[in-house]
């Protein structure tokens, strides 16, 4: 029970933070427990030797280099996320394959989905030009229904159409059902005219 | 301090060449490692710089810096070993294994000096081995002598936590460099 209440008060007593009576109960436990006073001995040969390690030199230059990088970064954002330059082969090669992967397995994986696709033409056949239909709801700038000419005579008749392009002149939104999709230039894939906008190009 | 905040360059100049020993320090005695504390240290005071608007008045410019330099430290730490480049604990074994024998018939003069700088080196990489927590506080505390209540500052924790740190950093620290100090009594 001493022994441990000595050793409890090794840091103080190197620090010469112990009260008076603490340091004289331990100075006589020394005295008494040469296990204790062995201890410490080595206790404080071991903060001798951390305190005496060497100081190190900084460079002379550093304050000038220090002040340089400074300005620099004064002009520059704080911190900028920096990426990893060993992710950088990993992560291109990772979106190398997958895209690779998806070029190779995308017709089938699309065409696995679709009982259709039997009835589909070939993907690369089978893109049109923007094909642009004003909404029934919402008929703009006086013309009825102002289909391309170019779109199939049969999708043409299929009105109303549910998943038709709208108009909306300079603020165009198109609308392919079921998905909203976000502003730009959109190309429509007709296949055989039966499955009217199911598959489109976006070009942002 | 306050005359680098009003931007004076020259007055920055003068603040790192003032602390720049401080910082390099205990930057390489946490980290064992000179030659990244010299960039590191130099990080230190490119951060000072640029934040200097963010220096309270009135508190104490020390205790700021260090609050920068241990961060940094702990953060290179944490870099080092994610990447594996930090030195085990095995490799310390060794090193002690390798020296005890000249340690252990100590002679007088130039080998005695040798044995002080192979105990320093010894010690040097004993640091490196004990958590990152712990050797922080311990190097502010007997590296730099950093009041307790500074360094409680500085890391961001109680006092009492401090000092738990720093008692257990040094009972580390005896533990590992036990089979290297010679007994006074064997002497």
């Amino acid at each position: 029970m001493n022994c441990t209440h000595a050793r409890r008060l090794f840091a103080a007593f190197w620090d010469d933070e112990t009260t008076q009576a603490e340091r004289e109960w331990l100075e006589g436990h020394f005295a008494s427990c040469p296990a204790c006073r062995r201890d410490y001995e080595q206790y404080a040969r071991t903060l001798e030797l951390l305190g005496s390690l060497p100081r190190i030199e900084a460079s002379p230059d550093l304050a000038e280099r220090a002040l340089q990088r400074a300005r620099r970064s004064e002009t520059a954002p704080d911190r900028l996320p920096q990426l990893r330059p060993q992710w950088v082969p990993i992560t291109a090669g990772a979106a190398a394959v997958l895209l690779l992967t998806l070029t190779v397995l995308g017709p089938w994986l699309s065409g696995s989905r679709s009982p259709r696709v039997a009835q589909r033409a070939p993907v690369g056949q089978s893109v049109t030009e923007p094909v642009l239909v004003h909404s029934p709801a919402a008929p703009s700038h006086g013309a009825a229904r102002a289909i391309d000419s170019r779109l199939p005579a049969n999708l043409a008749a299929n009105a109303p159409l549910p998943d038709s392009l709208f108009d909306h002149s300079a603020d165009v939104e198109f609308i392919l059902d079921p998905v909203t999709l976000h502003r730009g230039r959109a190309s429509v894939t007709h296949s055989s005219g039966a499955t009217q906008g199911e598959r489109a190009v976006i070009t942002f | 301090m306050a005359r680098v905040s009003e931007d004076e360059e020259r007055a920055f100049t003068e603040l790192v060449r003032r602390f720049q020993g401080r910082v390099i320090n205990l930057i390489s005695r946490v980290l064992n490692d000179r030659e990244s504390a010299d960039d590191l240290a130099q990080e230190v005071f490119v951060r000072v710089y640029v934040h200097r608007r963010n220096y309270r008045r009135g508190s104490k410019f020390s205790t700021w810096l260090f609050t920068i330099a241990a961060n940094l430290a702990k953060n290179e730490i944490r870099r080092r070993v994610r990447k594996r480049h930090w030195f085990s604990l095995d490799a310390l074994q060794d090193l002690l294994k390798d020296s005890a024998p000249i340690l252990a018939d100590p002679t007088e003069g130039s080998e005695r000096s040798m044995e002080r700088e192979q105990l320093q080196e010894a010690m040097a990489r004993a640091i490196g081995t004990v958590p990152e927590k712990y050797r922080l506080a311990v190097v502010l505390r007997d590296l730099e002598g950093l009041p307790y209540e500074e360094i409680a500052q500085v890391l961001g924790i109680p006092g009492g936590t401090v000092r738990s740190r720093i008692n257990r950093a040094r009972t580390m620290l005896k533990r590992k460099l036990q089979p290297l100090l010679r007994d006074e009594g064997d002497s």
